[in-house]
């Protein structure tokens, strides 16, 4: 697949991964509290937890998602980005199979219900950033990495 | 590059090191009017301040008890309405928080809007009670108490239980 290699094509994948996350965290940058308390809604974390959560994840999805955009450390960040997705889906079916109704928190005031779309949403994201993954990504890169020699 | 390799390149972990480090610094940094209000205890129960739901606050049972005997208070209850019908704390108004989202706000018109209401659902880690808490602040309600034992404190306290089939 030729598509997958061609440097622009991953360019704007990273803009819209990137984009998105950016976009995800911002939201929730806006309003921590309600953050936490979302996360608190699904019941598989305490107080502290939440708010812990609520305090830095916002924070790794808008560096991850920057980094993604601008080239640097793009490998890292497409495999936190990826890390986090793979979080996402597994927490979201796990949310729907104790039966718990609960917004996802996924992007702020404009959170939605955490269910069977939305596994199917994070899932297109994730494959999209498991191209950007193994994709040799040193293209329109702020910080290029030598080649490896071995 | 496999999976394999990238996992074993230094540089990866650099970068997942460089950006989990900083987002907590910046995290940090740019929440510590937040944090220093959770280390003085002030999101124990919950997630908000108390200039943004004035009028919100927890109780515990024995304070429960007292309002409910008094008949200071309304008591209402945001269970599903098949479990309010299974029992409920007698008296108890159902207001389920389920219809109230639905857009149904008909349980609504049966509230005090000058009384205490005393919010109370399942117990343990059941959250229904401080979401309509908040939803009825929003509709004006004043003086809202959640009471975060719940239905299963009330119960394994012995105290009376009201039935809606009863005496059918």
């Amino acid at each position: 697949m030729r598509v997958l290699n061609n440097k622009y094509f991953l360019l704007l994948l990273r803009l819209i991964v990137g984009g998105v996350f950016i976009w995800a965290a911002v939201t929730k940058i806006a309003d921590p509290l309600a953050f936490a308390q979302d996360v608190r809604n699904y019941r598989l974390v305490g107080q502290t937890l939440s708010f812990l959560t609520a305090i830095v994840l916002p924070w790794v999805e808008l560096i991850a998602g920057v980094c993604l955009i601008i080239g640097v450390f793009p490998r890292s960040s497409a495999l936190l980005v990826s890390g986090l997705l793979v979080f996402f889906i597994v927490l979201v079916a796990v949310t729907m199979l104790r039966g718990i109704d609960v917004d996802c928190g996924c992007f702020g005031t404009f959170s939605r219900k955490a269910d069977l779309w939305l596994i199917l949403e994070d899932s297109i994201w994730l494959v999209l950033s498991l191209v950007l993954l193994f994709s040799p990504a040193n293209d329109f890169c702020l910080l290029k990495r030598a080649p490896k020699t071995s | 590059m496999n999976f394999k390799q990238i996992l074993k390149d230094g540089e990866t972990w650099k970068g997942i090191i460089f950006i989990l480090a900083l987002s907590l610094v910046i995290g940090t940094v740019s929440n510590l009017g937040l944090i220093k209000k959770f280390l003085r205890g002030e999101f124990r129960q919950a997630f908000f301040t108390r200039e943004e739901y004035p009028g919100l606050v927890f109780i515990t049972l024995p304070e429960v008890e007292e309002l409910w005997h008094n008949q200071k208070a309304v008591i209402v209850d945001s269970r599903p309405v098949s479990e309010f019908r299974r029992g409920h704390i007698p008296g108890a108004i159902s207001v389920p928080l389920e219809e109230i989202k639905g857009g149904n706000y008909s349980p609504l018109e049966r509230l005090s809007p000058v009384k205490p209401l005393i919010i109370y659902c399942e117990g343990g880690d059941c959250l229904t009670s401080l979401n309509l808490a908040r939803l009825l602040h929003g509709r004006g309600f004043g003086d809202l108490r959640v009471f975060s034992g719940g239905w299963a404190e009330w119960l394994a306290a012995g105290l009376p239980v009201e039935k809606e089939d009863e005496g059918s």
